[in-house]
């Protein structure tokens, strides 16, 4: 069909590893990427478990050519270099480089897990002098421009803050600016990395768990943060042809909509999570029984999960087919959507039910159970949910070429 | 192309007088001190009294100019809300993160994490106004504002009946910010009063400021204040570049230079920037020059307050004198050109076209 959006490149970082491979075994196997941090530096650091990625900053440097220590990347940079570098290796910088591109990038607190480490440097009289080129980098745009600048490429770029949802907004915007014919590719996602202004951000709402996370378990206790990035390579599928790239999904369906409830809970009948997952369904022009799998956003928290979950039994019906990955990865927050994304399309790609780790039994009165093991299940059309604060909620659909 | 996107209303918090209606820029505020501060508007017309004693002055200023826009238009609820935002809520942010580190990460207050939060503000508007709608929060330096008016004009190019857009932006100067920022090379050394800001335009650096602004755009020019035409974004880009591109934005609308009653730059007395402002002027040689900075400050998304008061030039159809920058006020003003830089590489170009009847 013309003018369909496909996915047609990938990269990805996370706790489970770096690139495709690595994460398909840990996804296939069940190993969960969950550990207690070695790299952030946190009162929590020996208590809770979290989804750091493996590599510290030299390392993940060393990846990419940088030299070690203080070189001005963040983290947050570096993670979404590395992700971006298996993009672009796997689509050739050419293709990304000659033909009208934006880049649409998401994230939640920038360069934190550099400043907090420098702040009362930089508020103090005198500032050491290789902590200055981190005083840009607190805003969300100093890895969208750092990214580029890698690269050499000139994109039209944007950056999107909308908490847990950012990157599945990035996929969205994206789409739409091809759609609109403002570009021809569009390269979407987002990164966050593991800062302590995060961690004790979320500490302070106590909804963090010290364990493992158990998404809709009756005995879920709150989420893991994690870290990691992932972009997805939007354009036209005959424009993705035409260049020989392989399809690997489309993006058949997409919504953005607002709970208008309350700053940080979701509303607890699950109507916004509901709303957004119709409002995808419509776009994409399918039914609720088109829908194959479900990759919920599922972070275990007690608001979020009895939410999504209301929303998922009442559209999907008892029998839906789903599972939250956060038992994987923690919770990437910006990185969410991407990350996610590309595990819906793996799905689809493999037609296999990815597991909800540690799921053990329902609350009394949900109907729904998520799928708890590696099921092999033909799809044809997957769903992925990413709802954040500020009410911010996006489903985002993919389906076989 | 994308349509054009009608402006209904447009509210602005800044450091001068722009919110209450009839003291349009008057008296003039100023400063010496190197940054501008607003002037406070009643804030608890717009906002629940319960939710408001928690909240930060950005988040304060955001949700006023929200509803004030809402309100001058006649919506209740709009069919999306997009916002813009540099830094978001600076003073929750360093509060949280102090706080953190001066308190070894104990007791500490959630409600500096939740405001510090990019999109906080989108949030309490949704929940003010009741929309469901599409929800949006760009956070990309001197581009923010303008990737929220170009997603406003995408969503109405989309949409295939009447819809209203609420679009805005809000920044904040805090002390800390001041303090930091000037460590690398934000401000001038020699600090002037405000209002001399451009006749410093030799040296580096300029002045800090704040405001939040917002607007209800559609997709239908009836009781339109103006429209955006079309919006071009630069990063690091060769002020060659820029020249290229204000060329074919006359080109792509069928104008001439002389077209454009009024050139609205966003000089903010930085020698380093001066060439950019000057190829503008160069390239429109016969229209008047307005400046802006030297009553804001520069900030991540001071375009907001040009935006607002190239509105109010279309509704009043009078260049206010302390704007004028070069040239006589025209008689009559058909066409603005906003052309702005931020000092991290961001430039923009907006054309925006007035809504005369036939």
């Amino acid at each position: 069909m013309a003018g369909r959006i496909v996915v047609s490149a990938m990269g990805i970082i996370s706790a489970l590893g770096r690139g495709a491979a690595a994460h398909l075994e840990a996804l296939r196997v069940g190993q969960s990427g969950l550990r207690l941090p070695r790299h952030l530096d946190t009162i929590y650091a020996q208590e809770y478990l979290m989804g750091e990625v493996r590599p510290g900053n030299d390392e993940l440097s060393a990846l990419l050519g940088l030299p070690a220590g203080n070189n001005g990347y963040t983290r947050t940079t570096l993670l979404a270099l590395v992700a971006m570098n298996e993009l672009v290796q796997a689509t050739g910088i050419d293709t990304l480089a000659q033909e009208p591109l934006a880049f649409i990038n998401a994230n939640t607190v920038g360069g934190m897990c550099s400043v907090e480490n420098m702040y009362m440097d930089f508020i103090a009289g005198d500032t050491p002098e290789e902590y200055k080129k981190y005083i840009d980098t607190l805003d969300c745009a100093e890895s969208t421009l750092n990214i580029a600048r890698f690269f050499g490429l000139k994109p039209f770029m944007a950056t999107i803050s909308t908490a847990c949802s950012s990157s599945a907004n990035a996929l969205i915007l994206g789409a739409r600016m091809i759609q609109q014919g403002l570009v021809k590719r569009a390269v979407c996602g987002g990164c966050d990395s593991l800062s302590r202004f995060t961690i004790n951000g979320f500490a302070s709402l106590k909804n963090v768990s010290k364990t493992a996370c158990r998404p809709f378990d009756r005995d879920r206790s709150g989420l893991n943060l994690g870290e990691g990035a992932g972009y997805l390579l939007l354009e036209r599928e005959e424009d993705a042809l035409a260049r020989g790239a392989q399809i690997l999904a489309v993006l058949t369906g997409y919504s953005n909509s607002n709970d208008a409830y309350h700053p940080t809970a979701p509303s607890p009948d699950g109507s916004a999570a509901l709303r957004t997952m119709e409002r995808a369904l419509q776009k994409a022009k399918l039914a609720p029984t088109d829908i194959d799998y479900i990759n919920a956003h599922g972070t275990a928290t007690d608001s979020n999960d009895a939410a999504e979950g209301k929303a998922i039994e009442r559209l999907f019906g008892a029998g839906a087919v789903f599972s939250s990955t956060k038992p994987f990865t923690g919770h990437t927050l910006a990185a969410a959507g991407a990350i996610e994304a590309i595990f819906s399309i793996w799905a689809l790609q493999h037609n296999t039910v990815l597991p909800n780790l540690n799921f053990n039994a329902a609350p009394a009165d949900v109907l729904i159970r998520p799928a708890t093991a590696t099921n092999h299940r033909e799809m044809n059309h997957v769903l992925s949910n990413s709802f954040g604060f500020g009410g911010n909620n996006v489903s985002l659909i993919f389906s076989k070429a | 192309m994308m349509k054009p996107a009608y402006i209904l209303s447009a509210s602005a918090i800044s450091p001068q007088h722009t919110f209450e209606r009839g003291q349009l820029l008057q008296p003039i505020m100023s400063s010496n001190n190197g940054r501008l501060y607003v002037v406070d508007a009643d804030y608890r017309q717009y906002i629940n009294p319960v939710a408001i004693r928690r909240m930060s002055k950005v988040i304060k200023m955001g949700i006023s100019t929200a509803m004030n826009a809402l309100q001058q238009a006649g919506i209740a609820c709009p069919d999306a809300i997009i916002t813009g935002t540099g830094m978001g809520s600076m003073l929750d942010m360093e509060r949280f993160l102090k706080d953190m580190i001066q308190l070894e990460e104990e007791a500490l207050n959630p409600t500096f994490f939740i405001q510090s939060t990019y999109n906080s503000i989108n949030g309490w508007i949704a929940l003010q106004t009741k929309c469901n709608g599409y929800n949006q929060t760009f956070v990309h330096r001197g581009h923010s504002l303008e990737l929220s008016l170009l997603d406003a004009q995408l969503l109405l190019t989309e949409a295939e009946t009447t819809q209203t857009v609420l679009a805005g932006c809000f920044d904040e100067m805090t002390e800390e910010y001041f303090f930091i920022k000037n460590k690398i090379g934000y401000w001038k050394h020699d600090i002037p009063d405000s209002r001399n800001l451009l006749q410093h335009s030799d040296t580096p650096g300029t002045i800090g400021g704040e405001g939040a602004a917002f607007f209800t755009l559609t997709n239908q020019p009836a009781g339109a204040l103006c429209s955006i035409q079309e919006i071009k974004l630069y990063q690091d880009a060769e002020t060659s570049e820029v020249q290229t591109g204000m060329l074919q934005l006359l080109a792509n609308h069928g104008l001439q230079p002389a077209d454009i009653d009024l050139l609205l730059c966003g000089m903010n007395g930085d020698a380093r920037q001066q060439p950019l402002y000057q190829m503008a002027m160069d390239v429109l040689p016969s229209s008047a020059v307005g400046a802006f900075k030297q009553l804001t400050g520069e900030y991540a998304t001071a375009s907001g307050f040009a935006l607002w008061l190239a509105a109010e030039v279309f509704r009043t159809q009078q260049v206010p004198a302390p704007v004028l920058y070069k040239g006589t006020a025209p008689a009559r003003v058909r066409h603005i050109l906003l052309v702005n830089h931020y000092i991290t590489g961001n430039a923009s170009l907006v054309l925006l076209r007035g809504n005369q009847q036939p």
